[in-house]
């Protein structure tokens, strides 16, 4: 079993507010093999995004991580430095956001940018500049031409290619993306996610991708973390995952997605909305909204229970989990 | 167009939306400037609705020693005609306040109504407006006043028609912008769709929203018009026997009180000017803090919870 | 009610949208760009029933429904409702007439309410606007009927928006146009802001408005799922333009031009082919000063001559209709009686 590419342990991060300390992200676990494209699921106020950018030490004031450790090969990355962080970004690690036009600066054309990136984590000569962007551009399936343009002057989807472009500038092992399909429409979302996955596939680089889509989950992704307010709820491999969701609210997901082929029938959604994290429910924190609530949920956290190889919190699972062991 | 993410950082928090009266009052508590402006516009109301309180004199009773200096008879000193210049300054507190609030209230009004139904209407009338403004905003004061002392009596009622005038596009502007920012935002369409006027629509939908704004223009232009209603007066636009800090520093510019040696005569009542126009500026610093979040200070809890 | 100046018989539909354009003038007073969102629509809504308008950004699709509202002016073409020009309706009374009978709901649950006033306002102020037959006491009750209609407890009119999700923001957007009686909701994405698990609750509180109050619904959307979902009839839309429309079923089984086609493919099973999808990163255009001919031509793969000489016209094909010279040209191609054209098998 080769070593794990990242590891996460017990990740917490918690947002300091003048009103309250509210907790983004509570004891987030998980593993990324190398070469694995992770998805992480979950709808507001899940944490998704604070659990990103508390893995790729993004985080400012108000948020700040509390406890846990983040190890990418064989270092904790919360105890680095910004200078060791430094070192590691790019080379080791790269993000893509979720709006290229908030991460690209308007002002510079696509080239200055990758050129500012390049020499910010290494020393390249112009021409390694010239030939490498050229190179990543044509990976990414944009004309090279185009690194004369701003980013205005790109399309949608051409800006998010660009944005990936970018973060394979130095090829590293890890790539995190937040949502970067979602300010697409429906063709060019599809279209770059299977650029994505066939730059994976001969790139080799392992992926933790964040999303609201389970669509998109399903389709690319080996595993799966379905995160609610702030907790993993579920997290397995895909295929597992679909055929035989464990926990309510991950059922209760793949029963709110209508499908444009196959029988039509009613679907009834999930009730309820999605808790705000200064004011969680008592026990368990999906239990006001689940269809299979038991009266100890109320009452009880469930903890991370598994179950051959699935990880559920839920209550419903302390049984089967005590025969697994 | 997919869902963008809604993180919680992106849901208005109830801190952000609180109702305006409870969130000014903790703006005002927690920012020491705004502190200590409100205190002086407190201290500022009450002495001018209690004058008497403060200084039992008669302001215009000319009855004492002439150019006297500072005594405990005579706190400030008395003027050339033998008036206490404390009772003076005290006394003059009501009428300089309420031609400054008067003439503020009805220049932020005009400013208001101004700015957003151009931005509101648009279209010609928002050229039209915005050219207005522009007149106005660069109206050469003193050859209007000139203009205006030929034809207008010398008065607190000429004072304030000159006042209006010049100071009601200071902020129409900054008012014109934040309509613009908002006349897209789909509340304002949703009640032009349901077959709201547009009066209705001005006055109830998109004024309500501005309030912050509104009353941090009106502390901007408070302070202004202080300074500049004393400003006037000094240079004769005044009535010298109306009891207002700036007639008190026009009669003393006349009696020479700084060559005669009563300083304080002079200096006293633009001491007052200041202090008012420093409160307002004072308080609409808790202003900034409402319209920007940004600049809220990130007050830390003491002590971590533990993971 | 204001006289109508047609009859209107049970059969007739609702509503009649022909040959509806909007453009704007891009720039100043004196440019020449003209921005062609939506040219030459022809829509025709009936009683109790969903019409789902798809496309992607830049279709034009928010456009018609800013046009069926009256927020918006055609730039040529008319609107018929029961029968009657909206164009002719000039007075107050008679546009405030209008206003009752059909009401828009829009996108973003975020910035549909006015965060100074409590929820009710706008359904209290729709009330006041459009039912003048109530009286305060009534107007209240009435207030309370529609919130519990779109599944609220009525003590939800007195929050803030600020106190509510999203989800419930939205049914209380369809309670205010439902305070008003209309025939015709237009609905603007009504879901697309929300999260995932409460839309499916939302679309079924629309079918029930079909079902229980007989109102119509537009829906606008991108995602053809949930058009599939709720809607009767499915058009959609490419550019500013109308490219096929029929029965949902029909449109989804057999999509007859290739913008559809392609559509469907972005989203259906895992087990297509992802290939034909990665060669195509088009994107829908923005419509500046066009030129004639098909408008989806630079990314079609059946594209022929006549695609740019010719702006195709909505023709019927079986029980649907398309606008596409190859769909509809050369009826020996025909593969089955479905009246499936030519491009699906090439």
């Amino acid at each position: 079993m080769a070593d794990a590419l990242l590891e996460v342990h017990g990740l917490t991060v918690d947002y300091l507010t003048e009103s309250a300390d509210v907790r983004a992200v509570d004891r987030v676990s998980f593993t990324v093999e190398p070469g694995e494209f992770l998805g992480v699921v979950g709808e507001s106020g899940c944490g998704k995004s604070t659990l990103l950018f508390g893995v790729a030490q993004l985080l400012s004031p108000p948020g700040e991580v509390v406890g846990g450790e983040v190890i990418f090969r064989g270092r904790d990355m919360v105890r680095l430095s910004q200078g060791e962080l430094r070192h590691m970004r790019w080379r080791d690690y790269s993000v893509v956001m979720q709006s290229a036009m908030n991460a690209l600066n308007p002002m510079k054309s696509i080239g200055a940018q990758f050129k500012d990136t390049l020499e910010g984590h290494g020393s390249p000569s112009t021409e390694q500049i010239r030939e490498r962007s050229a190179e990543v551009m044509t990976m990414v399936g944009i004309d090279p031409e185009h690194l004369k343009s701003y980013p205005h002057q790109l399309s949608g989807g051409m800006r998010q290619r660009a944005m990936i472009a970018m973060a394979l500038l130095y090829t590293p092992q890890l790539v995190i993306m937040d949502e970067p399909t979602s300010a697409l429409d429906v063709v060019a979302q599809r279209s770059l996610m299977t650029k994505i996955k066939e730059l994976q596939r001969s790139l080799g680089f392992a992926v933790i991708f964040v999303t609201h889509d389970m669509s998109v989950v399903s389709r690319y992704s080996d595993r799966v973390l379905v995160m609610y307010a702030g907790q993993i709820a579920e997290a397995a491999r895909t295929d597992t995952i679909f055929e035989r969701p464990l926990h309510p609210y991950t059922r209760g997901l793949m029963n709110a997605f209508p499908s444009v082929t196959g029988p039509r029938r009613e679907l009834v959604g999930i009730p309820g909305a999605p808790p705000d994290l200064a004011r969680l429910p008592s026990g368990c924190r999906f239990h006001p909204r689940c269809s299979e609530v038991m009266p100890v949920c109320m009452s009880r956290e469930p903890e991370l229970y598994t179950v051959g190889d699935v990880a559920v919190r839920c209550l419903l699972y302390t049984e089967q989990a005590k025969e697994a062991v | 167009m997919a869902i963008p993410d809604i993180s919680i950082a992106d849901a208005p928090t109830a801190a952000d939306v609180t109702r305006a009266p409870r969130r000014f009052r903790r703006a005002v508590l927690g920012n020491r400037k705004a502190l200590v402006g409100g205190v002086i516009l407190v201290v500022m109301a009450f002495v001018a609705a209690f004058p008497g309180l403060v200084a039992p004199d008669d302001p215009q009773a000319a009855i004492y020693a002439q150019n006297a200096g500072p005594s405990s008879a005579h706190l400030l000193g008395t003027t050339m005609l033998g008036q206490d210049v404390f009772s003076q300054l005290i006394w003059s507190t009501r009428l300089t306040l309420i031609v400054t609030l008067v003439v503020t209230a009805i220049a932020t009004f005009l400013s208001t109504i101004i700015g957003v139904t151009s931005a509101y209407v648009g279209g010609i009338t928002d050229r039209v407006l915005t050219v207005l403004i522009d007149v106005f905003l660069i109206l050469p004061v003193l050859p209007l006043l000139i203009l205006l002392a030929a034809y207008l009596p010398p008065g607190v009622t000429s004072l304030v028609i000159v006042l209006c005038i010049t100071s009601w596009a200071f902020q129409a502007r900054q008012l014109r912008s934040q309509g613009l920012s908002i006349r897209n935002r789909d509340f304002l369409v949703a009640a032009r769709a349901r077959g709201e006027r547009g009066i209705y629509v001005i006055l109830v939908e998109i004024v309500p929203t501005m309030t912050s704004l509104i009353a941090a223009s009106f502390l901007s232009l408070a302070v202004y018009v202080v300074g500049f209603a004393a400003s006037l007066q000094f240079l004769g636009l005044g009535n010298s026997s109306e009891l207002m800090w700036g007639t008190m520093l026009y009669n003393a510019q006349q009696a020479a009180a700084l060559e005669a040696g009563n300083a304080w005569w002079a200096l006293a009542p633009g001491a007052a000017v200041a202090l008012l126009g420093t409160g307002f500026a004072l308080l609409n610093y808790a202003f900034d803090e409402i319209g920007n979040p940004a600049l809220r200070p990130v007050r830390r809890r003491r002590g971590r919870r533990s993971a | 009610m204001a006289d109508d100046l047609h009859l209107h018989e049970a059969d007739e539909p609702l509503l009649t949208a022909v040959d509806l354009s909007r453009h704007f003038r891009l720039g100043g007073m004196f440019s020449k760009q003209v921005l062609h969102a939506v040219d030459d629509f022809n829509l025709t809504i009936k009683e109790r029933e969903i019409v789902a308008l798809v496309g992607e950004s830049g279709s034009g699709k928010s456009t018609v429904a800013r046009l069926l509202a009256r927020i918006y002016a055609p730039t040529r073409g008319e609107i018929y409702y029961r029968g009657r020009p909206l164009h002719r309706l000039r007075s107050r009374k008679d546009l405030l007439w209008y206003r009752g009978e059909v009401a828009i709901v829009f996108q973003d649950p975020f910035s549909a309410f006015n965060p100074v006033f409590r929820v009710s306002h706008g359904v209290m102020r729709n009330l006041a606007l459009h039912r003048t037959d109530l009286n305060a006491v009534q107007r209240r009750e009435e207030a309370e009927r529609v919130c519990e209609g779109v599944g609220l407890s009525s003590k939800m009119l007195e929050r803030f928006p600020y106190e509510m999700s999203g989800g419930e923001r939205q049914r209380i957007g369809f309670a205010q146009a439902l305070a008003v009686r209309p025939k015709l909701i237009l609905a603007d994405e009504p879901v697309s802001m929300l999260d995932v698990s409460i839309r499916i609750g939302v679309l079924n509180m629309m079918a029930n408005l079909r079902d229980q109050e007989g109102v119509s619904l537009l829906y606008i959307t991108h995602d053809l799922a949930s058009a599939r979902y709720v809607a009767d009839r499915i058009v959609v839309m490419y550019a500013g333009h109308q490219v096929e429309a029929g029965p949902t079923d029909t449109v989804l089984t057999g999509p007859k031009h290739p913008y559809t086609q392609l559509l469907l493919s972005a989203v259906a099973d895992p087990r297509s082919k992802d290939e034909d999808i990665s060669a195509d990163s088009g994107e829908p255009p923005r419509v500046i000063n066009p030129s004639e001919g098909c408008r989806f031509r630079w990314r079609c793969p059946y594209a022929i001559e006549k695609c740019s000489q010719v702006t195709p016209e909505l023709r019927s094909l079986g029980s649907s209709q398309v606008a596409c010279h190859v769909a509809t040209s050369k009826p020996e191609d025909v593969s089955d009686s479905a009246g499936t054209a030519s491009v699906t098998n090439r």
